[in-house]
């Protein structure tokens, strides 16, 4: 390996910005214990980061310093305030008659019959609190397993479909268009039974104004025949009919789809190789 | 005090400890927040946040994993993210960017802000628009490499690179800030 290109590589910058998963932070620290250069320019970038901090920033107030302090101080007290609290507090002895006794029993009971109420009542009303989130949690898990069922299915069926059909595949790249270079979706297309997939392999997200729309080209032009999602890549997207086409494109349009194609945004092109 | 002293300091919760990390680090601390957060008052309350947070999760910091000063940056910069993107900053709508930020920062009373503030600007002058533009972004923004390359359609790579030429201009720069 050679230690410069990875030291150039920006991978140490993003170690100390905590943008590495855990495997690469593993590997950058792994490296930087086998090579010296490395654990080098970490220290050093380091350094000028922290310079870089210290030099942007204005002071925080004295006023939030105290509030931390203030925060923290129960925290470096802790210890001392429970010795504190085991020593009796002064007693102050009156005498009381019986009746007095049995008047402060009372009440001493009530007190007590009264905090348990309300210990027991905000106990049930946790439980029930945590039964209902749990009755929540388990109906998403349901809805869930529901929706992933539905997937397999649908991807199920297609499959039997590609399987048992007469499907051609065209390629549809973006090499020769200015739009998207390494843009690539396949065309799986059944002249028989006239049915269309597509599978996204490479297509850029777009903002939510527009739409991938994919056009089958033939003797009468460009007909559009479905929306084409690029986030859900190497799964088969089932497009509309088609029986005759002599090649597959796919355009940016307004969102929905468009009645003709925007030939300027066209994104990438196939030829159905006869 | 070397770092292995602070760290074994705040693991015993000693104030004295507590107190020198403070006045070593808390001004590059609460830059790394108030870059991003460009309201003073929540600037604070979550510097006052992360800062609390720093003292309680010292025992989960590991020394193996990289250096004190990076662990805590990255605490804070992550609550001024989380912050930035919650309710109650995004109704605001407003962001930092590095010229609001020098600006305010020459705008303060007090000659020693008023020094650095030149500094920070002259350097932001080094670098090339590109690089500009990322300092801007991961440092004034709170954005992550990642959200930069799928939100202004730049490959991973280059800003990858972009981010480490901008941050070597710093580097060599920084002494004379």
């Amino acid at each position: 390996m050679n230690i410069q290109d990875y030291i150039e590589s920006g991978k140490l910058e993003l170690f100390l910005l905590g943008e590495l998963n855990e495997r690469e932070r593993e590997e950058v620290l792994t490296l930087a214990k086998t090579y010296p250069e490395i654990q080098q320019e970490l220290d050093a970038l380091e350094e000028a980061m922290f310079a870089f901090d210290q030099a942007t920033g204005p002071k925080p107030s004295n006023k939030v310093k105290d509030k931390i302090f203030a925060s923290l101080d129960n925290e470096f007290q802790k210890e001392e305030k429970k010795t504190i609290e085991f020593k009796p507090t002064a007693p102050n002895q009156v005498k009381l008659g019986p009746w007095r006794g049995l008047a402060a029993a009372a009440s001493l009971i009530a007190v007590l019959a009264s905090a348990a109420a309300i210990f027991f009542a905000s106990k049930f009303y946790d439980t029930e609190e945590k039964f209902t989130a749990l009755l929540q949690d388990q109906q998403v898990m349901a809805d869930n397993l529901n929706q992933v069922k539905l997937q397999y299915e649908e991807t199920d069926s297609r499959l039997d479909r590609l399987v048992s059909g007469d499907f051609r595949r065209v390629e549809m790249k973006g090499e020769a268009l200015p739009m998207q270079k390494d843009a690539k979706v396949d065309v799986f297309w059944d002249q028989k039974a006239q049915e269309v997939f597509v599978a996204v392999n490479n297509l850029n997200s777009l903002s939510s104004e527009f739409d991938y729309q994919l056009w089958a080209i033939g003797k009468d032009g460009p007909v559009g025949i479905g929306l084409v999602n690029p986030g859900e890549k190497f799964t088969l997207q089932q497009m509309q009919a088609v029986a005759e086409a002599g090649a597959f494109a796919i355009t940016i349009e307004p969102k929905g789809g468009s009645k003709a194609p925007t030939l300027n945004k066209l994104v990438v092109l196939g030829e159905v190789v006869a | 005090m070397q770092e292995e002293e602070i760290i074994a300091g705040l693991r015993a919760h000693d104030r004295k400890t507590t107190e020198y990390l403070y006045e070593k680090y808390s001004r590059a601390l609460f830059a790394v927040i108030s870059r991003i957060i460009s309201d003073q008052d929540i600037a604070e309350e979550v510097f006052h946040d992360a800062f609390i947070k720093i003292t309680r999760k010292i025992d989960s910091y590991e020394e193996s994993k990289g250096r004190l000063y990076t662990w805590m940056a990255n605490i804070c910069r992550n609550s001024a993210i989380d912050k930035l993107r919650s309710k109650e900053i995004s109704k605001s709508g407003k962001t930092n960017t590095i010229d609001d930020f020098v600006y305010g920062l020459e705008s303060q009373t007090g000659t020693q802000e008023f020094v650095d503030g030149i500094g920070v600007k002259e350097l932001m002058d080094r670098l090339n628009p590109d690089q500009k533009f990322i300092i801007e972004y991961i440092y004034f923004k709170g954005y992550t490499h990642a959200e930069i390359s799928e939100e202004f359609d730049i490959p991973l790579g280059t800003v990858k690179s972009r981010i480490r030429a901008a941050l070597q201009v710093l580097k060599k720069n920084i002494d004379s800030i």
